[in-house]
């Protein structure tokens, strides 16, 4: 397996009225080095759910049930937890949607970036704080000498998540799971995050798994797509692809109804209905109650995927491929 | 001309509201600055149309909103309900007008009681107004509200927290329109709302204008959901209206840098347009201290020496309204090198 991180098979389940039921169902992608793979769904749809099964941070009394995590070929489900404290933050690095939840607010920003490093590096305090500043002054940060000392409150909310996304590269990372990490933002803001993302990614070659509701910011970074809807993924495929010609009808009522594509005052393509809850997820195709296309085989068979080109779609109405279940992954 | 349609009456006009907030500071809270969160800002609302009020945080459009309704009190300027100056009345005087100006909020969760059944909720606002003369022509009017808005009324018996967002969304709006208002605020309305719930929901709101002739004004920043609602739009900048006008015009050929700034940084889902590249750079400054002149100098890629000076004036530029020194003839122009 050549994939940098490699997901398969992930399943996660809570207890809801004494039953484990599945957040998480058989959830597989892979992320090479240097791409990045955009994990896209509504709330509810089992994205930050990924993310935190991969980091094995699922809160009590959830647990990861079945499948793998690798990363350059090591089982991430296997390592004792010291071992996985010590991947977390080192070789796999986070950003979250609100940076205040990242920063310790009594503590200066520069110290707090200092502390990252040495507790995972064998360096002086004084080579941390010079990469530090450095780290600052490659993230944009005005100043970096200076705003080493302020403490969170005092810097506006681009900056800050400017501090977390200095702070989560610090170690250099081989990937970085980046939940909502612009939603929070202002929209001029948005746009500078995005390409400094995209930059340092350019630069660093490090894997992003970028996790979304938002088709614009996904258009900005990803270079793969993979669309989550009740805790699956229903459908892969390059950026190109999935936006150009989204074929499962869920990425296309998705697509359709984002306001910017429809003409001023014209009627937005609407999916009726809402996200099951984990509870209460149909059979068969989750997607069922609320497509367009179903059919009565819809509510009675779970759809495998089918796999055209680059492209995989889990869909009955969709024609399955003649190049077989190996021919193409996220 | 026999053709041209008569003028039509507005329902609203504001004219240079201020709301400022003191800063307080020391042992005996003495007023050492504002925060002038509302500085001077002037806008029409004519009845049965949208104006969408766009701007990143900070600017000011909530508190232009809530100083409208008198949620939050002004500090000077005009709030005119066809007319009819609506800051200096009092609480008794204002009542009536209470009823015709209605808020809807960007959370449900928060603005509806949880301890109170729909039907209470929709009631509520009935009472308080004399709407109804017997308890069952509230119900029956309830239940009305509650199916204008693609609810079904046994949901009268239920608590908020049975409701997804979406429909406590509609729940908010149902509320909100049950006392026939004729301007609906809707501060942040949709944008707590995923994507397919969202588009429910602006598809309602559509179809309710078109239903009962009602006026919106749309406090957002999210310029997609704007240029969608059509209408009209004033773009705010820390604390005033930089440019105004005809949302499709806006849109099509926008004049000051701010608004060319903020059109520019909307992402697009379309895999063959160039990725976006951010043309503001910087964040907006506090409004406790706002630049000199033009507020947006600092950021503008444009800025020369009238622009921390001076205060751009609002000129009227073909269908928009523009606070721009670049489009002030009578402001010596120097060349701006890129």
């Amino acid at each position: 397996m050549s994939s940098l991180l490699s997901v398969q098979g992930l399943t996660t389940t809570f207890p809801i009225a004494g039953a484990r039921v599945p957040v998480l169902r058989e959830v597989s992608f892979q992320v090479e080095a240097g791409r990045c793979l955009a994990l896209v769904g509504e709330s509810g749809s089992g994205k930050s759910m990924t993310a935190l099964s991969v980091l094995r941070l699922v809160p009590r009394p959830g647990r990861v049930e079945a499948g793998t995590v690798s990363l350059a070929g090591r089982d991430l489900m296997g390592l004792s937890v010291p071992e996985m404290r010590r991947v977390r933050g080192r070789e796999v690095a986070m950003i979250f949607q609100e940076p205040m939840t990242s920063l310790n607010p009594v503590v200066s920003v520069g110290a707090q970036v200092v502390e990252a490093i040495l507790l995972h590096e064998k360096v002086s305090a004084e080579a941390a704080r010079a990469r530090t500043v450095e780290l600052f002054r490659r993230v944009g940060i005005p100043d970096p000498g200076a705003r080493f000392q302020a403490f969170p409150h005092q810097l506006s909310g681009g900056l800050k998540q400017r501090v977390v996304i200095a702070m989560a590269l610090a170690l250099r990372p081989t990937v970085l799971l980046a939940d909502e990490p612009t939603t929070a933002l202002d929209v001029t803001v948005q746009a500078q995050i995005l390409e400094l993302l995209r930059e340092l990614q350019a630069e660093s070659k490090t894997a992003i798994l970028l996790i979304t509701h938002d088709f614009g910011v996904v258009n900005q970074l990803a270079d793969e797509i993979a669309v989550m809807y009740a805790g699956r993924i229903v459908e892969t495929g390059t950026r190109q692809d999935v936006l150009r010609a989204p074929s499962h009808p869920y990425t296309q009522g998705l697509l359709r109804a984002l306001p910017g594509r429809a003409q001023t005052g014209e009627r937005l393509q609407e999916i009726p209905g809402r996200m099951p809850q984990p509870a209460d997820v149909p059979s068969g195709c989750p997607f069922a109650p609320r497509c367009p296309e179903a059919l009565a085989a819809c509510s009675d068979w779970e759809p495998r995927f089918s796999v055209l080109g680059t492209r995989r779609v889990a869909c009955l109405r969709r024609p399955e491929s003649p190049v077989g279940p190996t021919g193409g992954t996220a | 001309m026999t053709n041209e349609p008569p003028p039509v009456e507005p329902l609203v006009q504001v004219r240079d509201l201020r709301t400022w907030f003191p800063i307080r500071e020391g042992l005996l809270r003495r007023t050492v600055g504002h925060v002038r969160a509302v500085d001077g800002v002037d806008f029409d609302i004519l009845p049965g149309r949208t104006l969408a009020l766009v701007g990143e945080s900070g600017c000011g459009k909530t508190t232009v909103g809530r100083s409208m309704l008198r949620l939050t009190p002004a500090t000077s300027g005009q709030v005119l309900y066809r007319g009819q100056d609506l800051l200096g009345l009092s609480e008794r005087e204002l009542w009536p007008f209470r009823r015709k100006m209605q808020m809807v909020f960007q959370d449900p969760m928060t603005s509806l009681n949880p301890r109170m059944r729909v039907r209470a909720i929709l009631e509520e606002g009935l009472l308080a107004f004399g709407i109804g003369d017997t308890a069952s022509e509230r119900h029956e009017r309830a239940a009305e509200a509650l199916k204008r808005v693609q609810l079904h009324p046994d949901h009268l018996k239920r608590f908020p927290h049975e409701f997804s967002g979406g429909q406590r969304q509609r729940i908010g709006i149902a509320r909100a329109l049950s006392v026939e208002p004729e301007l609906l605020i809707c501060d942040e309305a949709v944008s707590a709302l995923d994507v397919s719930i969202q588009a429910q929901v602006l598809n309602l709101l559509g179809e309710l204008q078109a239903e009962l002739g009602v006026a919106y004004l749309f406090i957002t920043h999210d310029l997609s959901v704007v240029r969608h609602l059509g209408g009209d739009v004033a773009v705010m900048y820390l604390g005033r209206i930089v440019e105004t006008g005809p949302t499709e015009a806006v849109f099509n050929g926008p004049l000051h840098p701010y608004t060319q700034g903020l059109l520019g940084s909307i992402l697009s889902a379309d895999p063959d347009a160039p990725r976006t590249r951010a043309r503001v750079l910087g964040e907006v400054p506090s409004p406790a201290n706002p630049p000199s002149g033009c507020h947006f100098h600092t950021r503008c890629p444009h800025a020369w020496a009238p622009c921390s000076a001076l205060v751009p004036a609002n000129l009227q530029r073909g269908l928009l309204r523009v606070r721009c020194h670049l489009h002030d003839p009578s402001v010596p122009q120097a060349r701006t090198c890129d």
